[in-house]
């Protein structure tokens, strides 16, 4: 893509992001919304191919699906009590209603069968983006409305849980599960937000971290599949060490930073009396740990075939940029430490 | 122009005998039916088929044993998809998947193999062309062989004619649901031929969205020896062009290998005379020194100035 173009491009979803989080009133974060779906698209589709241009048909359906149904429970909103402020929302049905497409817009259960095949047509740097800064916005106003119905919220919650660890149990392609891996911690943010939505802002912090490390490790590595990853070790050996530890953080394994969030989860929900749900949302964590271990399995702990000359790129210098990475990388694995000042800050 | 099929009506018999002694009357009367509606034709009938006469519902057959060892069939299919994602990835366990170098996708070995190709030649425009599949010798091989002829139907439309193929049929998972193959870990495909030194196409059909790319098929050239001697062909999946209907397309892109549906030769050589290819199998194999992403250039030809 022209250098120009893509200016534009970054440039239009930076703004529609933006001005959804600076919006007070509905139609303005409608709008910021829909600049963001319409800048991503042709950043989607700039390779031309086929499953491109697929991934963008449908990441558009489903986005514009949600944007109208938003802007149909903010409009109804508007008629009830007359009010467009999005902390002002009071009805009871347009509330229940805007849930579902702020849900459909992140891809949570059970609005999630675009996303593994949105994520699997894009390359990975447009992926990173997808997973990363396009849920920005839907997550902003689903912090700021007054969750009026802790109900539904728990149910999609351990719903996307469930779908996200088993459905990334089989996969062997890296979109596909970092996918499913995505739906399942879209599922522990929704279920403490009844309860503590600056629990939810740390969470999503938290994996914005660990999945641009992930996104970065495998852009680095060239690697789109399990088996690509497998004979990867030759090309960044201390990236080959570290990777281990940024899935398992991703897995929520203690010491690393994964393992904050859902403890402060865990710890809420047992206060809220929810032990059950407690119980639950950790079992199901085991299941997304199952095929990160995988990963790290395939990547580190086991050596893949490979021939001779597959056995010595790391004796070249590596060139790329990597600085995002280096930084992204520690912040997963490193960050569990700073737990006490996240609790603190949850006291605002 | 044929007559409508009509119906006689009782009250027509009743007025023709009532008015019988009225000549002139009675053959008019008495062939007074009710028109009926023709057939609807539907899709491209192949020269030589007959044509509709069944309405669609003059043509279910009910037949209850079959619905249930339909039910039987696809509730099985269900299940060993069931259970095969607790072994492992594909059905596979993860240590198999990563140590694979090779997989022997298609091999003809028995008559059911023969049962997942189907055949067909330009007979189906109106040419002359004849193709058969049937088994080698010792049940071993599958032997695609026919005749072929470059005269064109006389349509008055088609120009040029004379192609004979063999593709494999789509395969289904349960309650025929599409099943597509993943042969993301693998950038050859490897097939053990022998020709009669004619030049084959290789056809690779994936998996599309949209309606208009229904025809998309990645294309390759199979040179065949011809010899008494078998030959190993390794064709790596970069070499494979993007054509739509069999014409080549300026915009190229990469064979994605994560959704494969369909596989098939097609000889179309212009050569009139009988022809034969001999398969042992199809596979596809993981060549690591083989790091080409794609053959042809992917920036935009002929552009519009």
């Amino acid at each position: 893509m022209s250098p120009y173009t893509l200016t534009i491009m970054i440039f239009g979803i930076g703004l529609g992001t933006t001005i959804t989080l600076m919006s007070s009133h509905w139609l303005l974060a409608w709008m910021g919304l829909e600049i963001n779906t319409l800048a991503m698209l042709p950043l989607m589709s700039q390779h031309n191919h086929p499953r491109a241009v697929q991934a963008t048909t449908k990441y558009f359906l489903t986005q514009a699906t949600a944007a109208a149904m938003l802007l149909f429970a903010s409009t109804t909103n508007a008629w009830i009590t007359g009010e467009w402020a999005i902390q002002q929302m009071t009805s009871l049905i347009p509330l229940t209603m805007i849930t579902m497409p702020l849900t459909l817009k992140i891809g949570l259960a059970p609005m999630h069968s675009w996303l593994p095949e949105v994520l699997q047509g894009l390359d990975l740097n447009t992926g990173l983006i997808m997973s990363t800064w396009q849920k920005l916005a839907p997550f902003a106003l689903l912090l700021q409305i007054q969750a009026n119905n802790p109900t539904l919220l728990i149910t999609l919650g351990l719903l996307s849980t469930l779908v996200g660890g088993w459905g990334g149990m089989n996969q062997t392609q890296l979109r596909k599960i970092l996918a499913y891996s995505s739906i399942a911690h879209l599922g522990w943010m929704m279920l403490i937000l009844p309860f503590s939505p600056s629990l939810t802002l740390i969470t999503f912090i938290t994996y914005i971290i660990m999945t641009c490390s992930t996104f970065m490790i495998f852009e680095i590595n060239k690697a789109t599949n399990i088996n690509m990853l497998a004979t990867s070790w030759a090309k960044a050996p201390t990236l080959t060490s570290l990777t281990p530890l940024v899935l398992l953080s991703l897995g929520g394994l203690p010491p690393l930073t994964g393992f904050m969030p859902k403890w402060l989860i865990l710890q809420e929900l047992t206060k809220q009396e929810l032990t059950t749900t407690a119980t639950f949302v950790a079992m199901t964590a085991l299941l997304s740990l199952y095929f990160y271990l995988r990963l790290s399995y395939a990547m580190t702990l086991t050596m893949a075939p490979n021939n001779l000359p597959g056995t010595i790129p790391w004796r070249l210098q590596f060139k790329s940029f990597s600085m995002p990475l280096a930084t992204t990388t520690m912040a997963s694995i490193t960050l569990l430490p700073i737990m006490p000042a996240m609790s603190t800050l949850l006291k605002l | 122009m044929p007559m409508p099929n009509v119906t006689c009506l009782t009250s027509v018999r009743l007025l023709s005998s009532i008015f019988r002694h009225h000549q002139l009357l009675l053959p008019s009367v008495a062939s007074v039916k009710v028109p009926k509606r023709t057939v609807f034709q539907g899709e491209y009938r192949r020269p030589g088929r007959p044509k509709e006469d069944k309405f669609p519902w003059q043509k279910i057959n009910f037949n209850f044993s079959k619905g249930l060892q339909g039910i039987k069939k696809h509730f099985t299919l269900l299940k060993k998809e069931f259970f095969e994602r607790w072994v492992g990835p594909q059905g596979k366990p993860l240590l198999e998947h990563i140590l694979e170098q090779n997989r022997v996708i298609w091999e003809f070995r028995g008559p059911e193999s023969l049962e997942g190709w189907t055949v067909s030649s330009d007979r189906e425009i109106g040419g002359q062309s004849e193709v058969y599949l049937k088994l080698g010798r010792n049940n071993n091989t599958c032997l695609l062989y026919g005749t072929m002829s470059s005269t064109p139907p006389r349509d008055g439309e088609t120009r040029y004619s004379g192609y004979c193929t063999m593709r494999s049929k789509q395969s289904l998972a349960s309650f025929d649901r599409k099943k597509h193959f993943d042969w993301s870990s693998f950038n050859t495909l490897h097939l053990r031929v022998r020709g009669d030194g004619r030049p084959w196409m290789v056809n690779i059909a994936a998996e599309s969205y949209f309606s208009h790319q229904k025809d998309d098929i990645y294309s390759y050239f199979l040179y065949t020896r011809g010899g008494p001697y078998w030959q190993d062909v390794k064709i790596p999946f970069s070499k494979f062009f993007l054509t739509h209907r069999g014409r080549i397309q300026d915009s190229q892109h990469a064979l994605w290998l994560d959704k494969i549906n369909t596989i098939g030769f097609t000889l179309g050589d212009k050569a009139d005379g009988p022809f034969q290819l001999e398969i042992d199998y199809i596979g596809v194999c993981k060549d690591y020194a083989h790091t080409e992403e794609f053959a042809y250039e992917l920036y935009k030809r002929n552009p519009e100035v």
